[in-house]
Order: structure tokens, then sequence, then C-alpha cells
């Protein structure tokens, strides 16, 4: 079966003699001396945080000595320049049939053996600057409890893609994908495999993502390659300010000012900041965002994305653990929806930003889009028109009546006793606005379930549809206070392998019913979760 | 291991699988668990543990006291009133834990365990043995002089989700770690997923 992939020898025109499966060592592109270089520069600007006081106290010292300090600088810049070219040298890889071993590193060495059929995710990363180069970073990891990370600096893009043709292909023989494949009831044979056509599913226009950045806050995208350079830029703002006329420190003075003028400035400043922020919430989408495609490939979902930085991610609809669909506050003015298509997550790999995740977001989609999306990935799903029940009262006169309304007569209390009752005028709109959250939030939480499929919706000013599939679940969690006891209430927590949901305050009953039915069907039907 | 021979072992997957509707009421019924004290050990030894930490604590805090030195307030009445509530609150949590201790639970079914714990707030864990990873045995100092081991099962949901059971006699805790490692859908897991089980074959067959 396997022997028509066995021979993976490139027949592309870019194709170099060395890029073969031969059990030999090869070294990566060179361009990879630019990734190594960009790598560690990275490396000392996240760090400058913690040397700068050493740079400011020096800086000026510097400016005196420049004999002694430039040999210093220059060696540093030496010590960076060898140290990125022994990482290329020591970078080595060699393709088996079955396996990928890479080595590297150059005093710690790490050598990692990978066999095809282990990993779980292929990912592509093109950093800008590889781009004139055709060449790609490969990174291939496996998930479950023991992790590794397997990445290819820099090889030829089209040679990455036949890697990842081949390790596909050897997958998709695996026994685990030919149980799952048997269960689903339009099966596609292990070897139709490669006549099966990459579709598109999903493309973003530049007017999305401009729409995704306006309602979602994708700042941190923009700020996380910003950080280094706040001081600067705060520094910069500032000089700028009054260079024009205007003089931050009187600004910022409000003692003699009426209540007019400084709420007048409170609105300009809440602008101000919102102007920048929005704006940079525009561009941390379209970095990310760019050219967004969500394409299927025989059981996988590819997505592709990103302005600076080309990302490609491929997920196995098996791996699918969770669909949820968000809408902020916002998303609902405008009528778009958040996909996301949620992985097993791996400890630590939620940090990452954005694009570098192994989650599917498909950004601010429109209605039937997403409803189409979601009919792809779970063919028989209600979630349109599943009707979902409500969690109890008691949520609202518990969180209402027993903790918000006795912290606030405390307070007031307190402030009363003190003569500062004039607190209270800006303390009481406070407390009414979190007793309308906890509100909105109660009128949101909700749940439902058909044969297959868990829905629970949730959210307070914007609102997040989940489905998952009961087979999936990992554990679960039946919770009971004495107080909730009382009124023969409990919430639940089930686990699946993308993190824990919760459902609060519903009928003890349909709790054990909800818990017991989904137990059965995981171990009833013994389907594997990946 | 050839592909064909593993398909072999595998259709099982497509004959059992069914979808027949169910009526809820003849499901196995969590409300229905029959549960398991834990040794009784666990719990004294945990509340012995415990009053020995807080004595020693506030004769720490009484010597510091009676040299002046403490590191609260210069008053020396204050200071001695100070560790008297602390010495109070820590009695009283000890005996909440203990009595905590003693309304931990445990229960097996043919297809999962559970767990039950909690005075005031009650919580019940289910775990199917299916989606279990890996499983531990951990035993402290103190368990291993007393023959007490916890047992923690590792499934996909994430190091936060860790299901354990605490206290167990150790020979129990074998027989159910053996239970676990015997049961089918773990070793049919081990056998079509490589990750529960990293065998050196699979890296040498080249």
């Amino acid at each position: 079966m396997m022997n028509s992939s066995d021979d993976l020898s490139l027949n592309s025109s870019t194709a170099d003699q060395k890029q073969s499966i031969n059990n030999q060592w090869q070294r990566i592109s060179p361009i990879a001396l630019l990734y190594f270089m960009v790598n560690v520069v990275q490396k000392l600007i996240g760090n400058i945080i913690y040397i700068i006081p050493a740079i400011i106290a020096g800086y000026s010292h510097l400016k005196e000595n420049p004999t002694l300090w430039l040999p210093i600088l220059f060696a540093v810049i030496g010590l960076i320049i060898i140290s990125v070219f022994l990482s290329f040298y020591f970078f080595q890889y060699r393709l088996t049939k079955s396996h990928i071993e890479i080595i590297s590193g150059v005093f710690a060495k790490k050598h990692i053996n990978l066999p095809f059929d282990r990993i779980q995710n292929i990912k592509f990363e093109q950093p800008i600057y590889y781009r004139p180069f055709n060449s790609t970073c490969l990174i291939l990891d496996t998930a479950g409890s023991n992790k590794q990370e397997a990445k290819v600096v820099a090889i030829d893009i089209d040679f990455a893609e036949q890697i990842k043709q081949k390790i596909l292909a050897v997958n998709q023989l695996t026994p685990t994908t030919i149980a799952t494949n048997n269960e689903t009831v339009n099966q596609t044979p292990a070897n139709s495999y490669h006549n099966t056509k990459e579709t598109i599913l999903n493309q973003r226009s530049l007017t999305d993502l401009i729409i995704h950045g306006l309602s979602n806050n994708r700042v941190w995208i923009f700020l996380a390659g910003l950080a280094p350079f706040f001081d600067n830029i705060a520094r910069f703002v500032g000089d700028k300010l009054s260079s024009i006329g205007i003089n931050t420190d009187q600004l910022f003075s409000i003692a003699e000012k009426s209540w007019w003028q400084i709420s007048l400035y409170a609105l300009t400043l809440t602008f101000l900041i919102l102007l920048p922020i929005t704006l940079f919430s525009v561009f941390g989408s379209i970095i990310s965002f760019y050219d967004f495609t969500l394409s299927k490939l025989g059981d996988r979902y590819i997505r592709r994305s990103g302005l600076l930085t080309k990302h490609e991610v491929t997920m196995k609809l098996s791996r699918l653990q969770m669909v949820i669909r968000q809408q902020d506050w916002l998303d609902i003015l405008l009528k778009r929806i958040n996909l996301k298509f949620e992985q097993n997550q791996n400890p630590g790999q939620n940090l990452q930003a954005g694009a570098h995740n192994n989650k599917i977001i498909v950004p601010s989609i429109k209605e039937h889009e997403c409803q189409a999306l979601i009919n792809d990935a779970y063919p028989n799903n209600n979630l349109a028109n599943i009707k979902f029940n409500a969690i109890s009262k008691r949520y609202l006169k518990r969180n209402l009546a027993y903790i918000l309304l006795p912290i606030y007569i405390g307070v007031a209390a307190l402030l009363i006793l003190n003569h500062k009752a004039m607190v209270l005028t800006w303390l009481s709109p406070l407390f009414l606005f979190i007793a309308l959250v906890i509100f909105m939030r109660w009128r949101r939480w909700g749940y439902a379930q058909d044969d297959n499929y868990l829905y629970i919706r949730k959210g307070a000013f914007g609102v997040d549809y989940l489905c998952f599939e009961r087979f999936k679940i990992q554990q679960t969690q039946f919770k009971q206070s004495i107080f909730l006891q009382r009124h023969r209430l409990c919430q639940l927590k089930i686990i699946l392998a993308s993190g824990g949901v919760t459902i609060p305050y519903i009928d003890q009953n349909v709790g054990y019913q909800i818990i017991n039915e989904s137990l059965y069907q995981v171990e009833q039907s013994r389907r594997s979760w990946m | 291991m050839t592909v064909e021979s593993t398909l072999s072992t595998k259709p099982r997957a497509n004959e059992s699988f069914s979808n027949q509707p169910l009526k809820t009421s003849i499901l196995p019924n969590l409300a229905d668990l029959n549960f398991e004290d834990l040794s009784p050990k666990y719990a004294k030894s945990r509340f012995i543990v415990n009053i020995i930490i807080f004595s020693l604590i506030v004769i720490a805090a009484l010597i510091l006291q009676s040299f002046d030195l403490s590191p609260f307030t210069d008053n020396v009445t204050t200071g001695y009133l100070i560790t008297l509530v602390f010495a109070g609150l820590t009695l009283l949590l000890s005996i909440y834990l203990f009595f905590a201790d003693q309304h931990k639970y445990y229960a097996l079914r043919e297809q999962d365990l559970s767990y039950a714990s909690g005075l005031i707030f009650k919580k019940i864990v289910t775990q199917p043995i299916l989606r279990i990873q890996h499983i531990e045995l951990k035993r402290g100092p103190i368990a291993r002089k007393i023959g007490l081991a916890n047992l923690q099962v590792f499934s996909a949901g994430g190091a936060l989700h860790t299901f354990e059971i605490p206290g167990l006699p150790l020979k129990t805790a074998e027989k159910i770690r053996q239970f676990i490692l015997q049961h089918k859908d773990i070793t049919e897991v081990a056998k079509t997923n490589n990750d529960t089980q990293l065998t050196s074959s699979d890296l040498n067959d080249e």
C-alpha cells in the first residue's frame, strides 16, 4: 500500500540533488542564518527589560570611553555572529522512509527522532525575509503526554510541501485514522487520499479584517512586537505634544478645573486613547489574518494567513474538540461572528499569540458562512435551531442578593460612617453595572443537548455558542454545595482535551442525566478523542 | 507491524457501533454509585501532621515573642493575642480538614473511576478509563511510613484536571492501577495510539 509513496524525490525544477530521502544528513538552506540572527536579536530585545538599567547607567560612561566600550560592543556583535553561524552549522536533519531526525544545538545538543505516524500537527511558518528565497520553516509536533516539537528551520517550500504530503499519507494509513473514519457516514477510503483536491472553504477580504480589528481587540498582536519600545514611544509622544503647545503636566493637574472641563478632558482622553488602540487593533488583525484562507483536503482543515510571517496550520478533523461561535457586543451590532475550531491544548501553547496558535480562528464571518462551516465540521448538528434551556434563577439570587448586595451595603455603611457619602455617587453606578453584568450572564447562560452533541450558550453582552461531540469528553465533574443541594441544583464541569466547560445552576436530575449519558457515549462508543 | 495486520484487529470499532435510542432511566446512574472509604489512616495522619506543623509555627512565634522579636507588633500583649488567635484558627482549620478528609470517597465501575470529596462544596469527578493516558502512584515519606499511596490518573484534559484519589492503602492502589492497566480499552488504545506507549521497537524499524 505504501510503495507508491515510498520514494520521495523531487520532480520540481527547484530541486537540489541533496534534497531527497537518502538517509543522508543534510544542512538547511543558508537563509537560516538570517533566521537564527533574528532569533538572537529577538531574544536580546525580549530580555532588554532586565538590562535597561545597566544600559542607562553605562550610556554616559560609554560615551566618555569609546576606546574601552567599542571593542566590547564589537566583541558582543562578533559573538552573536559566531553563535548564529554555529547554530546553522550544527543544524542537520535526515529523512528516512518513516522518520525525520534533527540534530541541533551548539553546546547543548538536541537529537529529535520523530516517526511520521506520530506527528499530530504540521505547520508552515514563513517569515517575510524567507519569501524571496522560497523557503519556509517546517514545524512538526506530537500531541499527547510526551510532547515533542521538531522545527526544520529553513527548507525549500516545495520540498516542505512534499514532506507534508508524505507525512499525511503515512498518517492516513495508521489504524487510528481508519478507526475514526469507519464511523463517519460517508467514509473516504484511505487510498483515495491522493485523489482528493483541496477545496477552499472560506477566505477573508481586507474589509473583513478591518471589521475584525474594530470589533475584536487584536492590539496585543501588535503590542507584542512593540513591547520593547514602549518607553521611547511614550517619550516621543510627550515631546511631540509639548512641541505643539500642549503641556501634559498642566493638562493632568485637575485641581483647579471645573467639573465640565474635567469630564471633557476625560472624554477627549478616552477618545485619544481609543483611537490608536483601535488602529493598532486593525493593524494587528491584518498582520495575523492577512490573506486568510481556510481550505479542506480530505479530512484535514488547512489554515493559511499572515502578512509578515505566513502561517500554515493543518488540523485533522478528528482532532477537533469543540466549535465555538463567538460574538462580542460589537460583533452582534455588526452581525459578524468569530468561529473557533478548538484542538487539544498543550500546556503553554495557549500563551502564543494569534496566528501561532494551533487552533483555527475564522475571523468576522457572516451568519450563513458560519453555519456552513459548522455544518461542514459537525454534519448533523442543530446549533442553529436548537432550543436552549435557561439556568436556574437561583444564580441571580445568589450572586445579587447574597454576594453583591451585602458588599454594597457594607461599603455604603462604612462610607457614610466616615462622612464620605459622596463617593457613593460613582460607586453606586458601578455596583449597578456589575449587577447588570450578572443579570446578562444569567440570561445568556443556557444548555441544550441532542443525541450526539452538547451545546452551551454563554456570555454577558456578547454571546458564545459552544458545541462539542459528547464522546470527546475526557472527564466529568458534578459539583454541589450544600446550599445548592437544598434546592436540588448542581453545577457541571465537562473537561475536553481543549479545556473545561462549566454549566452552573441546573436541576440536579438534569445534571446527572447529562453526565450519565455523556459517560455512556464515551464508554460505549470507545471512539478515540484524537 | 504491517498495516494489514493492524487493520484486521481494528474493525471492532465498526461492528460494535450502534446508536439506538435509549431511555435515560436504564443508563448507569452516577447518583447510585457505591462509594468506598479511603484508608482511615489518611484523615488521622493528615490531622496529626497539620497539628504538628501549626504547633511548630505557634511555638516559633512564642519563642520570638519571649525575646521581644515579634515581626508584627512592638506591643507584647498584642503579639501574644495574635499568636493565640492564629493558634485557635489553625486548630479549627485542622479539625475542619479532619472531617473533610473523612468525607472523601472513591468508586470503581467497569468503565470509569469516580472520586467524591467536599464537606460544604461537594464534588464528584468521574474519569472514563478509556481516556486515561497514564497512571502514577505517588507516595510521600509519611505515606510510605504508614503504607498509603495517592493514585494519580492523567488524561488529555490537562494537568489542571488530573484525577487523583489520595490516601489509598498501598495494596488497593496497586490493585486499581493493575485494573486500569489491564482494562481492554487501555490496551486497545495503546495498540493504536503510540502516544500512550512509546516502545523502542517503534523507533528502530528502519
